[in-house]
């Protein structure tokens, strides 16, 4: 009873101080996953950054000799990491526009009336819900050079993949590796702009259409204007996971036939473990994470900017 | 009114055809499982399922590794939702309902894990795991995959706490309850449902995972089924038919999972990247 009673002095006495608990309530909360999260993000990064001005080899990584700048010099002089730089970026600007082009059409088709709707929207999402190991060996299965679907289609109708096989032909690969990463997209894309369509007043779009404006019209001064910032967010989106892209591509080519596939995340694991410099490798990823950060805070900088202008 | 009917018909024939291309290559993973060698290096390849085949799925679970590797598969997954909901519930409770130093930091400290790529934290992980002897240990991958999801996981979580009246929390405090307790007795009942979703998220997440698993497991008995997939990648010994089988049922729980908790997954990764 007394016990009882002294605990909600305490609790009172609490409140006075603040409605929620002590000022120290919020970091105990925060705590345990803020240290795990040091202990497996935060730390490792730092580590990454260091291993990148040194030379390390993977088999005897206690051994690691400082080298300064050595690793960025030597990646950037190399023709082969200026292509792996044009490969990426060509792969991420194609992943962002095909996504996110195809997203917004399916999101735009699917957002009218029409029997079945509910199940088509669910559908839809099957390419996002499968697991990226699996539709790597579908995807490899299907352009097999013999008897994949895709490769039995093509021939008959007349294109020529070449004797190797899609995979392995270094014009195709990297339209196949884009093909299979924008099927595994859309379905995101597409549920994510459905939703912000559906924010869309209908009067809006039915008045601009009554005062006589067509489809395109209405679309780009009404639609088009309610959803542009979740345009924006889902292109920042696709352009960071674009970036660290690994499993599809690296069992479908591992960045061959020529390294027409090899992008930066790539290009770092077969440094790390399979010429076991992991200098080099460090260096690599860190250019990957400086170009992210250049999107993630330019794009931050253009919103902002928009909104002020707006 | 003809206009109206032909929009439609024209709707319905897009939706359809972007439904086939969805669909059609995990229909052609069941149906290339379900076909008899004669039928898959034949000409003309058979379009539709052959169920006298259906064998196939139950020698591809009854030899071979495969139960081995959805087993490890699950352990990692589950491991991983656990840990990763236990840490997530307190820190999604932190970022909704408290303002407090260093808030910005923590925001922009998880918007972060988003932009590091596993392949590069595998290096850093790989030294670290070495020395606590976490390398072939089902252990080590829940660890790392948590890290990993765990900032999805606090957002979708954090998501939904925002939506729980304030009023509910302040009259248990009245009544003298402390912070944890009206979280885990007002809070996490009310988002039960986001919890769930959550759960799916950080399972599929690991069931999925790769990179690690391929790095930190040397032993065969541990494999996960993702590795244990990708290994038959450019093998020659197993039949195309068991290799579509097993990728079959490793596709089918994450498809059927992804459809129910999709609202959430959608909202809880837009959130992340909106407010950092």
């Amino acid at each position: 009873m007394s016990a009882e009673q002294a605990g909600a002095g305490v609790a009172l006495r609490r409140r006075r101080r603040s409605p929620l608990g002590s000022r120290w309530t919020p970091y105990i909360f925060l705590l345990p996953a803020a240290a795990y999260i040091f202990l497996f993000q935060a730390i490792p990064l730092v580590q990454e950054i260091y291993l990148s001005f040194t030379r390390t080899n993977l088999l005897n990584p206690t051994r690691s000799v400082w080298v300064g700048l050595e690793n960025y010099e030597k990646i950037f002089a190399s023709a082969g990491f200026q292509q792996t730089l044009l490969t990426t970026l060509g792969y991420v600007i194609a992943c962002v526009v095909g996504a996110v082009g195809s997203g917004l059409g399916v999101a735009l088709l699917l957002n009218g009336r029409f029997p079945g709707r509910g199940i088509a929207r669910a559908l839809v999402t099957v390419p996002w819900a499968a697991p990226g190991i699996a539709t790597a060996l579908i995807a490899t299965w299907m352009l097999n050079a013999q008897y994949g679907i895709i490769t039995r289609v093509l021939r008959a109708i007349g294109v020529d993949v070449g004797e190797s096989g899609i995979l392995d032909n270094p014009d195709l690969a990297l339209v196949a590796i884009l093909a299979t990463t924008i099927w595994q997209l859309f379905p995101f894309v597409a549920v994510v702009l459905l939703s912000a369509l559906q924010s869309v007043p209908a009067e809006l779009t039915e008045a601009a259409e009554m005062d006589g404006a067509n489809r395109w019209w209405s679309f780009r001064v009404v639609t088009w204007q309610v959803i542009k910032p979740t345009v924006g967010l889902v292109a920042l989106l696709m352009t960071i996971w674009s970036l660290r892209r690994f499993e599809l591509i690296w069992l479908m080519t591992r960045g061959g036939p020529l390294g027409t596939t090899r992008t930066l995340v790539i290009d770092l694991y077969s440094q790390a473990f399979d010429s076991k410099q992991l200098g080099n490798a460090a260096a690599i990823g860190m250019v990957g994470i400086v170009i992210a950060l250049i999107v993630v805070v330019g794009s931050s900088l253009v919103s902002r900017a928009a909104e002020r202008g707006a | 009114m003809r206009r109206v009917r032909i929009g439609v018909v024209g709707r319905m024939i897009g939706v359809l055809v972007v439904l086939g291309i969805a669909v059609f290559p995990i229909y052609w993973m069941f149906t290339t499982a379900l076909s008899s060698d004669a039928d898959l290096f034949a000409a003309q390849p058979r379009l539709v399922p052959d169920f006298g085949q259906f064998g196939v799925f139950v020698d591809a679970l009854a030899d071979g590794p495969t139960l081995t590797w959805l087993r490890n598969s699950t352990i990692v997954a589950v491991g991983t939702t656990a840990l990763s909901i236990v840490l997530g519930i307190p820190l999604a409770y932190a970022l909704s309902r408290f303002s407090f130093r260093g808030k910005v930091a923590v925001g922009l400290l998880l918007l972060m894990t988003q932009m590091l790529p596993e392949a590069l934290m595998v290096v850093p992980l790989f030294s670290l795991y070495r020395r606590f002897e976490l390398l072939d240990s089902l252990v080590g991958l829940v660890l790392a995959n948590t890290a990993f999801v765990l900032p999805i996981v606090a957002l979708v979580l954090k998501g939904a706490i925002d939506g729980v009246p304030r009023e509910l929390e302040e009259a248990a405090r009245v009544d003298g309850s402390r912070p944890l307790t009206v979280l885990l007795r007002i809070n996490v009942p009310i988002i039960a449902p986001a919890i769930a979703a959550a759960a799916v998220i950080a399972f599929f997440h690991a069931w999925n995972e790769y990179v690690f698993a391929v790095t930190f497991i040397f032993n065969k008995a541990l494999q996960p089924a993702s590795v244990g997939l990708a290994g038959f990648v450019g093998e020659q010994g197993t039949a195309i038919q068991t290799i579509m089988a097993v990728a079959f049922m490793f596709t089918l729980p994450a498809v059927a999972f992804y459809l129910f908790a999709q609202k959430y997954v959608v909202s809880g990764m837009t959130a992340g990247a909106v407010k950092g």
